[in-house]
């Protein structure tokens, strides 16, 4: 307390006593700490920046309209500047082209159920917002699902994902069709249950999880973080599981692994889980048509 | 331990993690109010901490450097349009995650509701002062710091801390009375 404490204003007291009165800082979800001191200690926090940020690149952008600048040249060289410009223009007409052309199909929202608010980069959007979510829902956008609840989101014939209720996750970009076919994306808890469709052959998913990394290059599997660890169901194909990419174990189908939180403890395969050998085909079901569609 | 942390050996990065995780994830969160936002800003500052590893002094205590660290980034998120626009929402998220760390059990759910539902209108009244108030009050009142922590902190002097200080108790004082009534 200061000297000056005793000329507060009865509204200052006010406000003073409702700051004190503040509940403490939460603690934070363990496992977003566990997987940020492995990649604080390992140094992965900065190839993971990296990442994010070239998943931002990739991102599309809308070009910003520049302001023209004009620039007194001799005439004789004019002709030549403008056969440049003609040129330059060609070349970044060409690039936005290829990479128009090269964009995978769209996330399409194709179900939210429940009732409930989400959280898309932090803001509410209520599940029933149906636009909204949709719109919000876009590459590395990251998406907290309320409790009760589920969203579907879908790439024509290239892949869906069901991101089961409480899952905190980021949205990844959508493959694309001939270059930058791997994409990326985080679970920080919850599960996200993944099918592919034909037009994700030769695409690899690489998802990242406190303690896991997962290779997705074509398959019908269910991401599963809990607080001990990750666990990964094979329903369909083969997935690469490992705690980073030096450690990267094939997963066979039917089978799961799971990886600790704890690094001690060490990993444990086994049949998939019951629960995922009944949701998982009705997922890769009730997606069929999505990823059987014309684009 | 920090001159092996500079040398970035894991161990010793484990063990700085350790002891400044939690001192990190709390400023953040007295400072933004929202879980999730600090656990990102918990993530953004040690992204920075291990950019800048070569620069840690190991014979001064980093800790005025992280909270420095923790300030600017929180700054930051102040001031960027995405976090402007949550705020005109408030997240029930949120709200859930107040009401579930209220620890008052003796006056039941009804007085953790209404807590919760106070402690919403606290953290709106916070967010309408201007930054060099909000900042001042809450490393003050909510964290703790002294004036002078303060001053050094923001780069300013301490009168001028203890004025401004002064000056956001008076200004968040009347946004409550406005909104509370009391």
């Amino acid at each position: 307390m200061s000297a000056h404490d005793d000329d507060l204003s009865r509204d200052a007291e006010h406000a003073r006593a409702a700051l004190t009165a503040l509940a403490e800082a939460p603690l934070a979800t363990p496992s977003f700490r566990a997987r940020l001191k492995r990649e604080f200690a390992s140094g992965e926090i900065e190839r993971t920046a990296a990442l994010r940020a070239a998943t931002d690149t990739l991102a599309p952008h809308a070009p910003e309209p520049q302001r023209p600048h004009v620039v007194a040249l001799p005439r004789r060289r004019v002709g030549e500047v403008w056969r440049w410009v003609a040129a330059a223009a060609a070349v970044l007409v060409a690039g936005y082209g290829a990479v128009g052309l090269n964009a995978g199909p769209a996330w399409r929202l194709v179900s939210a159920t429940g009732q409930g608010v989400a959280t898309v980069d932090g803001r509410p959007v209520a599940m029933n917002h149906v636009d909204e979510l949709m719109a919000a829902l876009a590459p590395g956008a990251r998406v907290r699902v309320p409790a009760g609840c589920r969203i579907e989101i879908a790439s024509a014939r290239t892949l869906a994902i069901q991101m089961v209720a409480e899952t905190d996750a980021t949205v990844p970009p959508v493959p694309g069709r001939w270059f930058r076919r791997d994409v990326s994306a985080e679970i920080r808890s919850g599960e996200w249950r993944i099918t592919t469709g034909p037009a994700f052959t030769g695409a690899r998913l690489a998802l990242t999880t406190p303690s896991a990394r997962v290779e997705v290059t074509g398959t019908t599997l269910a991401v599963i973080c809990e607080p001990q660890g990750t666990c990964v169901c094979v329903f369909e194909g083969r997935v690469r599981v490992g705690r980073d990419r030096t450690d990267m174990v094939m997963v066979e189908h039917g089978h799961r692994r799971f990886l600790f939180v704890d690094e001690q403890r060490a990993p444990e395969s086994a049949e998939m889980r019951p629960a995922e050998a009944g949701a998982l085909p009705a997922f890769q079901d009730s997606m069929s048509h999505e990823m059987s569609g014309g684009r | 331990m920090l001159d092996r942390a500079r040398r970035r050996d894991p161990e010793a990065l484990e063990a700085f993690f350790e002891r400044y995780f939690e001192p990190v994830h709390s400023l953040a969160y007295r400072l933004i109010g929202e879980r999730a936002a600090a656990e990102d800003l918990a993530q953004e500052v040690f992204l920075k901490v291990h950019r800048a590893l070569d620069t840690l002094d190991p014979g001064r205590d980093p800790w005025p450097w992280l909270a420095t660290i923790v300030h600017n980034a929180c700054r930051d998120l102040w001031r960027s349009g995405a976090y402007r626009m949550g705020r005109r929402s408030d997240s029930l998220e949120d709200d859930t995650a107040r009401a579930e760390r209220i620890p008052a059990p003796a006056v039941g759910p009804e007085g953790a509701m209404l807590a919760s539902e106070r402690e919403r209108h606290v953290r709106q009244a916070i967010d309408r002062l201007p930054e060099s108030l909000r900042e001042t009050v809450l490393l003050y009142d909510y964290q703790g710091l002294n004036h002078l922590e303060v001053a050094r902190m923001l780069g300013i002097e301490h009168a001028a801390a203890r004025k401004r200080h002064s000056r956001a108790l008076d200004a968040l004082g009347k946004l409550l009375h406005e909104s509370i009534g009391h």
